[in-house]
């Protein structure tokens, strides 16, 4: 029959082991010319917890997408402090790719996220806004439609409160509907956001 | 008497430990099943509280319990041609794709984990001999890992009940298969058509060895874990696949929202997901 058994035990004993598997030895690897191995030191960085810092500053400059997601994910397991910080930090990038990314990666940290997110959806900038209502999308926590509503009463930005109005109408229920009313009377001269206002409203009433 | 309550704090704790050693999650509607079984191994470890065994788990060092404990937690509900389209779509689709660009002599490599009590991968092999004629040309090895040593044993043993069994056409089950009272036995070819691996996915040295497979089988496990393991089987499975691998995931289970590794390809029979075959 061709259908063949080998002994992995065999691929086992082979890959012991090319690279060393110390923590300086890894974080070098973060920068070796082959991307495979990059992304190896990354998935095997996550048993070093000092690592933080060496990861985030290869994700500044590493070009691979795949190592970036790699590198992404070890840092949203650590979910240190430095972590999530420098998570914060890519909101801010000028690279959109980047930017993303991160985006993605906060969202799969529902707990070490929920403690910032107030402060994010208050920070000057409304691009670092508009990227914190997107991780409220799929963020899979009990707060996701307090902090909407509370965009819609108070933040100044037409296109962060537009932003958050559209996910309102995907995860809100009846306790949003005087915020989404008042709303409309906020920004009487953006047709957009009464439109999408109404659209939530329809959503909320008929489910 | 032992005290074998299981306050809520206890089951949190519980619960975070076993989610980072395992990447499975138990949300608060799991918690009679698992206060269930970590009542079980309190007393077949004499351990007297939930304390006691607690520390014992975190800090011995063979993992004996942690494994007797995880074989316990595990579900292995599977059958043979579960979710059998994705099968069809293996034979007529993925690994004609696949051989366009091997050379003559090469090896094609298919790894399906988790594997459970054996039937999936099994069922590939079936599929394989019946189904595709190119097995004639081309060698294939399958390799079937998971994380639960018992169910790996009962794998390798190859003995079925009635019901694992059902969904197979009468035919296959006489070419395939022996009668041993109410059990089904799988003949000792197949037998050695597989090699069964423990393997725990979130584990980075469990998984590094595992590589330069054509097509990757993960069903019925992303959903028992988060987003976060999730995208790190995701992520492990992109340095286990060969540049132009496939991987196939259950029906209800999907790539989109987890990882953007991946190039969704939607054929006749399955939506399957493709590691570029520019990809390093
Ligand atoms: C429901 S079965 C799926 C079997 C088969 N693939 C199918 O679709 O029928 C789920 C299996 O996942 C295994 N499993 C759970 N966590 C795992 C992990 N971290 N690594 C490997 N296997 C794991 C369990 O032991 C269990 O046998």
């Amino acid at each position: 029959m061709p259908l063949i058994k080998q002994h992995i035990s065999k691929s086992i004993e082979q890959d012991q082991r090319k690279r060393e598997r110390d923590c300086t030895s890894l974080e070098l690897q973060l920068s070796d010319p082959s991307s495979a191995a990059r992304r190896w030191a990354a998935r095997d960085l996550i048993s070093c917890p000092e690592a933080t810092g060496a990861l985030v500053l290869q994700l500044q400059q590493e070009d691979d997408s795949s190592v970036r997601e790699i590198i992404l994910t070890t840092l949203t397991q650590l979910g240190d402090e430095l972590a999530v910080a420098s998570l914060v930090g890519y909101l801010r990038s000028e690279d959109v790719a980047l930017r993303n990314e991160a985006i993605e990666a906060m969202k799969l940290l529902p707990d070490e996220v929920a403690p910032i997110m107030g402060k994010l959806l208050i920070d000057p900038d409304p691009d670092v806004r508009i990227s914190a209502v997107n991780i409220l999308e799929s963020l899979r926590h009990r707060q996701v439609e307090e902090w909407l509503t509370k965009v819609i009463e108070e933040d100044p930005h037409v296109n962060v409160c537009a932003t958050a109005v559209d996910l309102l109408g995907e995860v809100g229920t009846t306790s949003a509907q005087e915020a989404l009313e008042k709303l409309k009377t906020r920004f009487p001269d953006e047709p957009y956001i009464s439109f999408a206002a109404d659209l939530a409203l329809k959503r909320i009433r008929s489910t | 008497m032992a005290d074998t309550t299981i306050s809520q704090e206890d089951f949190l704790k519980f619960r975070e430990f076993f989610y980072r050693k395992t990447g499975i999650h138990f949300d608060d509607s799991k918690r009679y099943f698992v206060d269930k079984r970590l009542i079980e191994r309190i007393v077949a470890t004499e351990s007297v509280t939930f304390r006691s065994y607690f520390v014992m788990l975190r800090f011995e060092t063979s993992g004996e319990e942690l494994q007797a404990l995880t074989n316990l937690m595990t579900v292995n509900e599977t059958y043979f041609f579960r979710e059998e389209y994705q099968f069809k779509c293996l034979v007529n689709t993925l690994l004609p794709e696949i051989i366009t660009s091997k050379k003559e002599g090469q090896l094609l490599r298919i790894w399906s984990v988790p594997s459970s009590s054996g039937e999936e991968a099994y069922s590939i092999a079936i599929y394989l001999l019946e189904y595709w004629p190119g097995i004639n040309h081309w060698d294939v090895e399958i390799i079937s890992s998971d994380i639960d040593t018992k169910i790996l044993a009962q794998a390798r043993n190859g003995d079925y009940s009635a019901r694992s069994v059902e969904k197979l056409p009468a035919y296959f089950l006489e070419k395939y298969f022996r009668r041993k009272g109410d059990a089904y036995q799988i003949s000792d070819d197949l037998k050695q058509a597989v090699e069964f691996t423990k393997v725990n996915l979130m584990k980075p040295e469990d998984v590094r060895p595992y590589r330069g497979f054509d097509i990757i089988f993960c069903r019925n496990l992303l959903i028992y874990f988060d987003d976060l393991s999730r995208r790190t089987a995701a992520d492990t499975f992109f340095d286990a696949l060969n540049p132009g691998g496939f991987l196939c995931l259950g029906h209800s289970e999907s790539m989109s929202r987890i990882s953007s590794l991946y190039q969704t390809r939607k054929f006749a029979d399955s939506v399957v997901y493709q590691k570029s075959k520019e990809a390093q």
